[in-house]
């Protein structure tokens, strides 16, 4: 098998998706929750991210983080540092991250006016 | 054992750390604890699960390679490039560089199977116990025949689906007998509400078969025979 792994063979070209400015909203029963979980301590920021993946193409990828090695954008909001990922930018212009309540327990759920269509489970969407 | 010579093959590198954990995302088959020597088949699926293209995945160490179905790989590229956001994937195609065969009637043993081993030129992937896919640098190929009817004819026989016959984006993989290549445990990825409704309800609608060539309707017949075929019918 000839890998081209010897010489310079080009990669596949990529889409290479527009980096955007994004602007984002946090509901009020967010905003708490966030609250909670940072305390006084806002040297953690939600880091925002989209991963491929799940039924619709996309997946979600909520986290508190210190730091990231991604090249982000950081965005306040009301006193929350967001860091959103350039690579995923497109995908989450204009996005609220809400909070709710569910039989099961609460989480984080994010309203996306880019998106196409959502799995079942809500995880992912297209 | 006869040798085919596929000519409308592709075959793509697939570097980076996250490879396994993106194909994992986007296909049918639990492609994520595959290790160096190991080969395993799986479908990227669309959002009917119908086929985009099903692939035959070579762990060759640090990097994988994907042999797929040279008329839909651009498909295949454009849906799943799309997807590379922040992971570590990259996508090189060699098809150019190399020439893929299928060696059939052959007798792979048990341990073999989903194995590969490479000698010299050509590396030999062992897909099932009868038959295996070849990968030998371009001209340096086995000797082959570039005639598919002996081929078909094994297949039909054997009932094995193949790419542009019955492996088709008019398809789902549970129509087109690759049902051993949708993981049943495995999470989500495109097409995957689709398939789990269907097998939790036990309703796959139509199915590769092995049919009488006279008595099936022409338009079912994925695969003629002069006396059998392989036909996607409602079961």
């Amino acid at each position: 098998m000839d890998c081209g792994t010897c010489d310079t063979v080009s990669p596949v070209q990529m889409v290479t998706p527009e980096i955007i400015d994004v602007a984002l909203t946090i509901s009020e029963s967010a905003k708490n929750m966030l609250s909670e979980a940072f305390g006084d301590d806002r040297s953690h920021a939600l880091l925002v991210g989209v991963l491929s993946g799940g039924c619709s193409g996309y997946m979600y990828d909520l986290q508190i983080v210190e730091t990231t090695e991604q090249d982000c954008q950081e965005i306040a909001v009301d006193g929350f540092r967001v860091l959103v990922p350039k690579a995923s930018s497109h995908l989450l212009d204009g996005i609220e991250i809400d909070y709710v309540e569910k039989l099961m327990g609460g989480g984080f759920k994010i309203n996306n006016p880019n998106a196409e269509s959502a799995c079942g489970c809500g995880e992912s969407f297209s | 054992m006869p040798i085919v010579a596929l000519s409308d093959a592709s075959l793509t590198l697939w570097r980076g750390d996250d490879v396994l954990s993106f194909i994992d995302g986007l296909s049918t088959n639990r492609v994520a604890e595959l290790s160096k020597g190991q080969l395993i088949r799986t479908v990227f699926t669309d959002s009917n699960a119908k086929i985009i293209d099903c692939l035959t995945l070579f762990h060759m160490g640090d990097f994988i390679v994907a042999a797929g179905h040279l008329p839909v790989l651009d498909k295949l590229l454009n849906h799943t490039s799309k997807k590379i956001l922040g992971q570590d994937v990259e996508i090189t195609d060699i098809s150019q560089r190399n020439d893929l065969f299928i060696e059939f009637d052959c007798e792979n043993k048990a341990n073999e199977i989903d194995t590969f081993s490479s000698q010299g030129e050509i590396t030999r992937g062992n897909i099932a116990s009868n038959y295996s896919i070849l990968v030998a640098s371009k001209g340096n190929g086995p000797s082959s025949s570039d005639d598919f009817t002996e081929f078909n004819q094994w297949r039909i026989t054997n009932k094995v689906p193949w790419n542009g016959y019955e492996i088709t984006n008019s398809f789902h993989p549970f129509a087109c007998g690759l049902e051993e290549l949708v993981h049943q445990q495995k999470g989500c990825y495109i097409g995957q509400e689709i398939l789990a409704r269907m097998r939790s309800r036990g309703r796959q609608g139509k199915v590769l078969s092995q049919v009488e060539t006279m008595s099936c309707k022409p338009a079912n017949i994925t695969t003629k025979g002069d006396i059998q075929s392989l036909a996607i019918i409602r079961s």
